[in-house]
């Protein structure tokens, strides 16, 4: 039978970004995007995604860096780290934690589509010949990545899978914890791929120390504009999201 | 028109002493049975490292057990994978020619690249290849069996000259094929003067499209043996049963945990940026096709559950698609009881299959939209 994640979820509940459910978008031109994905090495692959989800074979870490010189809250950067997974037979991603340098947009990210997110000192750069990403907490280096050797593609090459956003969801039956499933749509400009590098990752500093990364995958880069839509559909992270997903977008 | 089924030797978990030994044995009994009731073809296929969906690296192995046990079937070796960093041609070519004069002559080569991340990266492989190398090993093989002596200077593979040993029983060659998942290898495969192994059940109208340019192309075409394969085929599930409900039933149980299984693996295309997989290939497809566990009631248009006459109507839909032949998944993950799955390759050979034999054959005559 398929393999199902068994994620201990209760630590990660106090922590856990509070979500009201609103129609709320995000639209952002002029982003640059930087993914690169590495495979991991873990004891347990099924105990790094919730009961809701499914683990691929391989596991793999994405790491998804954004640059924005404009937005409704001002210029930013992000940086998410995820875990690629299946909700029922749909490609996925769990979310790990976030690091963004914009407190206002931090916020809106985090009560909106329930961001586990902290502040991070993010530096996203494209040359010609690499694109460079690193994060800093509190000065101290947490990951440092780059994309080797770019060469032009179409972005229809490029796939980002929704992300899964572990929550305390506020709505008329109270506060639960639900999976948000966080969608985005983008129109590309240009998208280029290479190969990923690996400078460092403090797996512990993004909230799971367990994260090992071990075959580098692929990197791409993109430069587009994004909307990331009004919240659809939640889960509970408890059963198998084919039985515990809820529609709740408008109709 | 033609059947055979389909063998990927998924094996659930948890792992014992016997459950590989155990889904091996209830294969092989599957393809005895098929070759007493006059199924056309046994395919068995090539996986590596894809935990429980199938634990098939050998399918050459498995496939000289099924010729030992046999009579009559022909033994589909495919798809094997045409990728330098799994085998050399020649190995494909030294193994198929011993299988082919194991079996009495009735080996089928289909050939392909591989779909799935899992794979590819397990091997080091580079998804960006897998076409170049496919096509490459495509041109020799069938040059490695026909010449006495065979050399090349390739691009992804060099030999001097050599001997390679030993002959296929069939002269000039035994039949090749290609796996025609991603949009436009039909293309390749007709161009090439290869059949056409349908792994993907899709719609009425994409597929009658795909057979369409598949059988103009093929007219014109510049084969890679010494003659041309212009058969089409196409993969279905089968569960046929007098209850038509407990067949849906059964049939969607394997469709769904086939998808669900599928759905685990990572496509090249999901994690490389590649215009080399247009398509993510069979997986995705069957699971798109077939619906998951939490809406299992789906099943998609055309497919070959049911009564005998549920199945009938089904089959006589691909046929006037212009397929000639159905492959079919009778089983995955151990999910029916063997006997279920015995029974219904009995019924449809004793209620449906002598429909379509007995026909004459047909030219394809369209079904319209889907």
């Amino acid at each position: 039978m398929p393999l199902a994640g068994s994620l201990d979820i209760r630590p990660l509940l106090e922590a856990a970004p509070t979500v009201t459910l609103a129609d709320r978008e995000l639209h952002v031109d002029d982003v640059d995007i930087l993914q690169a994905l590495f495979e991991i090495r873990v004891p347990d692959r099924e105990a790094i995604v919730p009961p809701a989800l499914n683990p691929t074979i391989p596991p793999v870490v994405t790491f998804l860096a954004y640059r924005a010189k404009d937005s409704a809250f001002g210029p930013f950067s992000l940086v998410q780290v995820r875990v690629t997974a299946r909700a029922g037979v749909r490609p996925r991603a769990f979310l790990v934690s976030a690091r963004c340098d914009n407190p206002a947009l931090a916020e809106e990210l985090s009560g909106s589509w329930g961001f586990r997110i902290d502040p991070g000192e993010v530096h996203l750069a494209r040359f010609h010949d690499r694109v460079e990403c690193r994060v800093l907490d509190d000065r101290r280096p947490i990951l440092d990545l780059a994309l080797i050797d770019p060469e032009p593609i179409t972005g229809q090459d490029i796939q980002y899978p929704p992300g899964m956003h572990l929550a305390r969801v506020q709505d008329a039956q109270g506060l639960r914890p639900r999976l948000v499933q966080v969608d985005t749509e983008y129109q590309f400009r240009r998208a280029d791929r290479g190969r990923p590098q690996l400078g460092s990752f403090d797996a512990a500093a993004w909230g799971d120390d367990r994260l090992v990364l071990a075959e580098p995958v692929s990197a791409s880069f993109s430069a587009c504009d994004m909307t990331i839509t009004a919240v659809r559909y939640v889960c509970n992270p408890d059963i198998p999201a084919s039985e515990g997903t809820e529609n709740v977008g408008n109709p | 028109m033609e059947f055979g089924i389909f063998i990927e030797l998924s094996v659930p978990r948890p792992w014992t002493a016997e459950s590989e030994r155990d889904v091996y044995a209830n294969a092989l009994e599957q393809v005895r049975l098929a070759d007493e009731l006059g199924f056309d073809y046994v395919w068995a296929v090539e996986h590596h490292f894809l935990e429980e969906y199938s634990h098939s690296p050998a399918p050459d192995l498995f496939l000289t057990a099924c010729a030992m046990q046999t009579s009559r079937i022909r033994v589909g070796h495919g798809i094997v994978a045409c990728v330098p960093q799994y085998q050399s041609p020649i190995r494909i070519a030294e193994r198929a020619a011993v299988l082919d004069i194991l079996s009495g002559g009735r080996l089928e080569l289909g050939t392909g690249r591989s779909a799935t991340w899992t794979e590819l990266g397990g091997f080091g492989a580079n998804p960006d290849e897998t076409k170049k190398t496919w096509d490459e090993f495509v041109r020799v093989i069938p040059k490695m069996w026909m010449q006495e002596r065979f050399s090349w200077q390739g691009r992804v593979f060099s030999m001097p000259e050599r001997a390679i040993l030993p002959k296929p029983v069939q002269k000039p060659h035994p039949p090749m094929w290609v796996a025609v998942t991603s949009p436009g290898t039909e293309v390749d495969a007709a161009d090439r003067g290869l059949g056409c192994l349908g792994l993907t059940p899709g719609g009425f109208s994409e597929s009658e499209k795909k057979v369409n340019t598949y059988r103009a192309r093929i007219e014109n075409c510049d084969p890679v043996g010494a003659f041309v394969n212009k058969k089409v085929h196409t993969v279905n599930f089968l569960s046929c049963a007098e209850d038509g409900d407990l067949a849906r039933r059964s049939g969607l149980r394997v469709a769904s945990i086939f998808s669900y299984m599928a759905s685990q693996l990572l496509s090249a295309k999901e994690v490389l940026p590649t215009h080399s997989y247009p398509s993510e290939g069979l997986l995705p497809a069957l699971r798109r096709e077939s619906g998951s566990p939490g809406d299992a009631a789906k099943s998609f248009k055309g497919v070959t559950m049911g009564t005998p006459d549920d199945v009938a109507a089904a089959i006589r839909q691909w046929e006037n698609v212009g397929f000639d032949g159905i492959n079919f998944i009778a089983q995955f993950m151990e999910i029916v009881p063997q006997q279920y799955v015995l029974d219904s390759m009995r019924l449809f050979a004793q209620e449906v299959m002598p429909q379509f034999k007995s026909s004459p054959v047909r030219q394809p005559v369209g079904v319209g939209a889907d």
